[in-house]
């Protein structure tokens, strides 16, 4: 009895298994580490209703990812937005969280509702809300449903996984967030819209038409540069972090997208290959992901502050944090031998496969978007060396700084514990992809049982193409054989003397903290170089004591919200001015109500014998 | 004989909606419920049942004097009573109110399908009277008429369900009976509160007060 | 084992390389200038003298010189394709090139950030910079290879064969790159400490002494591998096991030789070009990206 109860509502296969271990592989370690962030926070009833909230939330994506039913699956994704929404707003002190709260709620729900007509079209032609029963109806289904069904289900969960332009939320949602809600969001939630993408368009729907992967393929691609871009102007740990979760999620969508565009071109090695490579860098980016926002949340906590120009010199104080935070910032600048390298190098030969294996005009295409791809992973690796060098490098750069302390030893538990993940899914790349083909061979449909993707179990090697090898385990060897080696060079030959004394600085030698580089000027040249999107402009004033003596002079600058300024504002002074004139129709005057009944009545009469 | 009470109803009905004040439109109220009276004491003294002598008596009572004797002290109380703050020109509600039994009389016709006539220019009589009580309420500024125009609502349907079904219960008729009572004396109580603070009851002004 | 012989070749050859180009320099300008071998006696001094460490910096500035130099000694091992084929070493993937070039930069600009000097900040800034424009024209100019040669291996464009013209446009995108990336002018230069032309030179101003030597060592092993990749597409080489004695020796002078070519080009330029304001290097690198567009345009109609 109870098994036919799990069976008609849980799905276990591999797809759903992957998920729940992708889920519990992050919320354990931040529910961990919420342990010691909370509890100088908060009263102690917010501490235990954070946990209660966490509990439901976590249980509510576990449930997303593996029921059977449409109806369920709704339900279930509405009570994570609404769970989602009271932890964003958790710290009700800050107006901030409040705003931030507002906007991912109504971005949600405005998913949910291209979620819901998706559904509703779905069950029109199935008359079932199961999944299998709705999968063997989509191979029936007209091409123009199937077309309007896809664009509703992308926009859908496009809101939630923060595909350009529908991103707008997550710059002001995560930071807003408690630092671990923060990670298991970026890290886990974002994830569930990309198992909805896979579940239901490459599972139940079935893809015949190419142009479906080719919109995915440039909409990552937009998302990729867009976020990145963002992410190197912002100054703020997470809301920098929250851009770099676009750009990933860009990032695993070329793995995606790839996918179905090799499906439907009825490349069955190429698809699951993309799609291994799609699913890795998920798992990786939310391992990394994840351990880049507690890293955040402990220099929060230390600090109290998230501007990183305030900040600077913590790796002196912060030294666990620091490394963590090195970590995970070498895997997601996709440094080999960890798991971001893996993950990357393996999308990239997908696009190099593909390229091999189609024709012409798609083969430059996907030339140029492993060209983005290089590029966004250079600005990536440009994004984080000056997060983590003015994070933690150099000298404290105000009092904030000055005061922090290590993290307690929960959180640095579960950041220890992620790092060595990161270590582990860079090292062990051969076994998780012989995992990983399981999990694509069963979401496409196709038998992985002719497929090999190792030489031998320490060797990547993709069997299409020739001669493709790549072992971490080797990369790693030779890079710590070789250090060894130039340290011994360094030991044998040459003095060994070496003195501590100020920084030269060609011979300035009153360096203070505010000599420093400053993450704006870090972030210049790229300023200038993205102008044509950024549109930046400067604001200056001037206070002058008399005309020919100017006492203080103040200069910001700033970058427009593209997206911002030219798409949603708009949209909301247009929906402003609708119900603007939409107010004429309530005066405030009684005798017009009642003489709109009248009309009514009226007209009922006048008509009465049509009905 | 019906036929010439009802006719005498229509022509009250007429003297209310073109009535330019107060005491014009409770006479004119006066009239129609005194005919109605009439009407069901013909029904009554036809049927020969005791509910219907009782109803025709509380209708005396109530319509006939009471409640026109409240609507006269409020007047008397509230120095601006008398103006009913017309919408629409005395002239134009009489053409409008023949419009509106024309519309009356095509609805009933499209009712019944059957070939009763006289049962006809009776439905559509009443169901005239329900819509002539819309039509003050929406055409007139005062409170005032604003009451009238539901008591003429009521006195419509309760014609309507005179005629159509022989009556309503009795228990119901008299719990209508009283309800309307009790709501013209609160009603009344509730006009010269609004009088007091506004120093009018022209709810037309009330849409000042949006937002 | 043969690889150790060609790690050791290639440290000792390529200090050489960049004495070579500084003497076809300061010839043309009508110098006498230092030395061919000025290169190693650098290196030989800055082994015996002390090191001066930032009171600023953290562990990060005493590691970085072992990280760079490992990094480009990895990179040697990975396109030394010849010496490794049929190992289970032979992983010679150009792509991972791109990445393991990226790990030395990434830890040598966090150095740069860790002394706190402004010099080293505008440095690290500057290098980023360039380096994740220079990022997708590379990846171009190897999608434009593996388009035509079917493989991102570096032994799939080795082997006596006519040069198509999808490699030579691949090439001179490779070049236009390794301009970027090693410095030169018309991106930096190397020869001054000014500010204006400070990008890889500010990132290591606070090294000295011995670690200084690591990093000189590594930056000249880059240069080496990226002339080394762009000869072997211009002038490609086979490696056959069966040659006789004066047939090695041929062999050899021409292994050489073509470097040496690519060296004078790369000398040439720099001191025929001027060097472009900072921000014109975003359209530089555009240039270069364009040609591997069309590098790869050619490849794919298979010209």
């Amino acid at each position: 009895m109870s098994d036919l109860f799990l069976k008609q509502f849980f799905l276990f296969d591999p797809l759903s298994l992957f998920f729940l271990f992708v889920i519990s592989v992050i919320s354990l370690p931040s529910a961990i580490y919420s342990f010691g962030y909370l509890k100088g926070e908060y009263s102690s009833l917010k501490i235990k209703l954070a946990w209660f909230l966490l509990f439901i939330f976590v249980s509510s994506m576990v449930f997303v990812v593996s029921v059977n039913n449409v109806l369920v699956f709704l339900v279930f994704w509405e009570i994570m937005s609404l769970v989602s929404y009271f932890l964003v707003v958790f710290d009700t002190n800050h107006e901030k969280s409040i705003q931030a709260g507002m906007i991912y709620i109504i971005m949600t729900h405005i998913g949910t509702a291209f979620l819901i007509a998706a559904f509703m079209i779905l069950y029109k032609h199935a008359n079932s809300f199961d999944f299998g029963v709705i999968r063997s109806a989509c191979r029936v289904m007209p091409v123009q449903t199937k077309n309007i069904v896809f664009l509703l289900l992308l926009a859908g969960f496009g809101t939630k996984a923060g595909i350009v332009p529908l991103h707008i939320w997550l710059p002001y949602a995560h930071p807003q967030a408690p630092s671990h809600i923060s990670s298991i969001m970026s890290g886990v939630m974002i994830k569930t819209a990309i198992y909805g993408i896979i579940r239901f368009v490459i599972f139940i729907l079935g893809i015949n038409s190419s142009w479906w992967g080719v919109l995915i393929l440039v909409l990552a691609v937009i998302s990729c540069l867009v976020g990145v871009i963002y992410a190197l102007m912002e100054h703020d740990i997470k809301r920098l972090l929250a851009y770099h979760s676009v750009e990933n999620i860009g990032i695993i969508l070329l793995g995606v997208g790839l996918a179905m565009v090799f499906t439907s071109l009825n490349l069955p090695y190429l698809a699951v290959f993309s799609l291994i490579a799609g699913l890795y860098h998920l798992v990786n980016h939310a391992i990394f992901k994840g351990l880049l926002f507690l890293c955040a949340g402990s220099v929060y906590k230390a600090t109290g502050t998230r501007d990183i120009e305030k900040l600077g010199g913590l790796i002196k104080v912060m030294p666990y944090t620091a490394v963590c935070f090195l970590l995970g910032a070498m895997a997601i600048s996709a440094l080999p031998p960890l798991n971001g390298f893996v993950s990357e190098w393996l999308i990239l030969q997908a696009f190099f496969l593909g390229a091999l294996n189609s024709a012409g005009g798609l083969k430059l295409f996907l030339g140029i978007c492993a060209a983005m791809l290089a590029l966004t992973g250079g600005l990536a690796a440009a994004c984080f060396v000056k997060a983590f060098g003015i994070t933690f490098l150099a000298l404290p750069r105000s009092n904030y700084a000055n005061k922090a302390k290590e993290a307690s030893l929960s959180m640095k538990a579960g950041m220890v514990f992620l790092s060595f993940l990161i270590i582990v899914f860079g090292l062990g790349a051969v076994k998780i992809i012989k995992i990983l083909a399981q999990v694509s061979g069963s979401a496409i449909g196709f038998d992985i049982s002719g497929m090999s993707f190792s030489f031998n179990n320490l060797t990547l090697s993709p069997a299409v193409g020739k001669d493709i090898y790549l072992s971490t385990p080797l990369l790693a060897l030779l890079l710590i054989v070789f250090g060894v080696t130039g340290f011994i060079i360094y030991r044998l030959f040459g003095r060994g003397k070496a003195t501590t004394y100020k920084t030269w600085d060609c011979g300035y030698y009153n360096i203070g903290a505010r000599n420093e580089y400053t993450a704006t000027a870090f972030s210049k040249p790229f300023r200038i170089a993205f102008s044509f999107f950024l549109l930046p402009y400067h604001k200056t004033q001037k206070i002058r004591e008399s005309f020919y003596h100017v006492k203080s002079f103040v200069y910001e600058t700033h970058t427009t919200s593209v997206f911002k300024r030219y798409i949603y504002q708009p949209l909301l002074a247009l929906i402003f001015k609708t119900a603007k004139s939409m107010r004429r129709i309530q005066l405030g005057s009684i005798h017009l109500y009642l003489a709109y009944i009248f009309i009514i009545i009226l007209l009922l009469i006048l008509f009465i014998h049509q009905f | 004989m019906q036929g010439i009470i009802l006719f005498t109803v229509l022509a009250s009905t007429y003297l209310m909606v073109i009535a330019k004040r107060m005491p014009a439109l409770i006479c004119g109220f006066r009239y129609q419920s005194f005919c109605l009276f009439v009407f069901t004491l013909s029904v009554a003294l036809n049927h020969r049942q005791p509910d219907l002598f009782i109803i025709a008596g509380l209708l005396f009572v109530l319509k006939v004097s009471l409640i026109p004797y409240l609507l006269y002290r409020i007047i008397k109380r509230i120095k601006v009573g008398e103006n009913l703050g017309l919408f629409i020109n005395p002239q134009l509600s009489l053409l409008w109110a023949l419009v509106f039994t024309y519309l009356s009389w095509i609805f009933s016709t499209r009712l019944l399908i059957s070939d009763k006539t006289a049962l006809g220019s009776m439905l559509a009589i009443a169901f005239f009277i329900v819509l002539a009580g819309l039509f003050l309420m929406i055409s007139r500024m005062s409170a005032l008429a604003q009451i009238v125009g539901l008591l003429v609502m009521e006195n419509g349907l309760f014609l309507l369900a005179s005629m159509v079904s022989g009556g309503m219960p009795f228990f119901v008729e008299i719990a209508i009976f009283f309800d309307v009572f009790v709501s013209v004396v609160i009603m009344g109580l509730f006009v010269y509160k609004i009088n007091k603070l506004f120093t009018h009851i022209d709810v037309h002004k009330l849409s000042r007060l949006k937002g | 084992m043969l690889i150790i012989l060609q790690l050791i070749l290639f440290i000792v050859i390529a200090p050489f390389l960049s004495g070579m180009i500084s003497k076809i320099k300061n010839n043309i300008r009508m110098r006498k200038g230092q030395s061919i071998l000025q290169p190693y006696y650098n290196l030989v001094k800055l082994f015996s003298k002390s090191e001066v460490v930032s009171e600023t910096a953290s562990w990060i500035f005493k590691v970085t010189p072992f990280v760079v130099f490992s990094s480009m000694l990895v990179s040697v091992v990975l396109i030394s394709v010849f010496v490794l084929k049929g190992t289970i070493y032979q992983m010679g993937d150009f792509l991972s090139l791109i990445f393991i070039f990226s790990l030395g930069r990434f830890f040598l600009t966090l150095s740069a950030l860790d002394t706190g000097s402004s010099f080293g900040g505008m440095g690290a800034s500057r290098e980023m910079f360039v380096s994740s424009l220079a990022e997708p024209a590379f990846c171009m100019a190897v999608f434009a290879l593996s388009i035509q040669f079917g493989s991102t291996h570096i032994a799939a464009f080795s082997g006596m064969h006519a040069i198509p013209v999808s490699s030579t446009v691949a090439a001179l995108t490779l070049f236009l790159v390794t301009v970027a990336e090693t410095s030169r002018i018309p991106v930096d230069n190397q020869e001054t400490h000014l500010e204006l032309t400070m990008v890889h030179e500010a990132m290591v101003l606070e090294y000295s002494g011995r670690s200084l030597a690591l990093i000189e060592m590594a930056s000249y092993l880059k240069q080496m591998i990226l002339f080394f990749l762009i000869a072997q597409i211009i002038f490609p080489v086979a490696f056959t096991a069966a040659l006789n004695f004066p047939q090695i020796l041929l062999w050899i002078f021409w292994y050489c030789l073509r470097i040496v070519i690519i060296a004078v080009t790369v000398a040439l330029v720099e001191v025929f070009v001027a060097k472009m304001r900072l921000f014109r290097v975003a359209d530089f690198l555009g240039l270069a990206f364009v040609l591997g567009v069309i590098a790869s345009v050619c490849a794919i109609s298979g010209v």
